[in-house]
């Protein structure tokens, strides 16, 4: 039984140090955040499986982490409010040729990593991009500035 | 009979700004968000600092010494465990605690169970039940001789254990196993 609390918590305890950690900019994992991961989920695994390494206990925390990650889930479609808490809201970081340097400094994002964005989208210069948009999912979303010639 | 409709018309269900999609932005939740994490910051901090200075256990804040009045023996042992983690209670014993070259150690019950006793090193020559403990018989010559009792707790929790020579002061002392 212990077990199951144990990974029940463990997921808990992962979901808000990794909301806290904070959103990273870019469609891949970069190494540091290879590290982070697999460094994270090893530690986590060694104390939550503990020195029970039955089957039976495998499958119970797997259903547990399923159960939980459905109940986040659940309660995510149902209040805005919690949505909001776990998975945060989209952060302007540039708008009308303007630098959103407080979103910038928060998030620990550089002028770079939206150029980069900006070069995925096939914009080559600042003045091209219109808005640039950190998403929930860490990706910066850019979008051209529309000309009307 | 009619069924449920499975699909649902695309209505205004979705915030606009200018006829466009609203980017969903709520720089007011963000900024407390941003103060609730540079709280949480502090707070893991503190708890590395903690961590390391021993308050949950294996460091300097854990380590503690309890001696018997009369000298027989002198017991250095953690104060804060962690379950399942081996850890080692020394028993050093004055020249009082030999009698006819042979030490009679009590230790309780407590020591056993719940602190998970797995070792005692060296192996004593014989052991009793009785009193709410065992008692270990060690041959011994002169001081310094002390004993190492192996722990491993196999729970979280405030347990109180005694040890001593027979016929002698004891030590009686707390352990908290942290999970």
């Amino acid at each position: 039984m212990a077990a199951v609390f144990r990974a029940f918590f463990g997921y808990l305890f992962l979901v808000m140090i990794v909301r806290i950690v904070g959103r990273r900019p870019g469609k891949q994992m970069t190494p540091f955040e290879f590290v982070l991961i697999f460094f994270i989920g090893g530690l986590a695994l060694t104390a939550i499986v503990g020195d029970e390494v039955s089957f039976t206990n495998a499958l119970c925390q797997i259903i547990t982490m399923g159960l939980a990650h459905y109940s986040l889930a659940w309660a995510r479609s149902k209040s805005q409010r919690f949505a909001r808490l776990v998975d945060g809201t989209p952060l302007i970081l540039l708008e009308n040729q303007n630098w959103r340097a407080d979103t910038l400094r928060h998030m620990r994002i550089q002028d770079d990593d939206v150029i980069a964005s900006a070069r995925d989208s096939g914009i080559k210069t600042l003045q091209g991009i219109d808005r640039a948009v950190l998403e929930r999912n860490g990706e910066i979303t850019v979008s051209a500035v529309e000309s009307n010639s | 009979m009619a069924t449920e409709s499975f699909t649902k018309p695309v209505e205004n269900s979705v915030a606009k700004v200018n006829d466009e999609v609203a980017v969903g932005e709520d720089l007011e939740f963000q900024r407390k968000w941003w103060r609730f994490e540079n709280a949480a910051w502090v707070i893991f901090t503190l708890i590395i600092v903690l961590d390391v200075s021993g308050l949950f256990g294996r460091g300097p804040l854990a380590k503690a010494q309890r001696r018997t009045a009369d000298g027989t023996i002198d017991v250095k042992y953690e104060r804060i465990e962690r379950t399942d983690s081996p850890s080692i209670m020394t028993i050093q014993f004055g020249p009082s605690a030999i009698q006819d070259g042979k030490i009679h150690l009590y230790i309780s019950n407590s020591l056993v169970k719940a602190l998970g006793t797995q070792r005692v090193i060296p192996a004593p020559q014989d052991s009793l039940i009785g009193e709410g403990g065992l008692t270990y018989t060690f041959s011994a010559s002169k001081p310094p001789a002390s004993v190492d009792l192996a722990l491993q707790p196999a729970g979280p929790g405030l347990f109180d254990f005694t040890i001593g020579v027979v016929g002698a002061d004891r030590v009686h002392a707390r352990v908290v196993v942290v999970p």
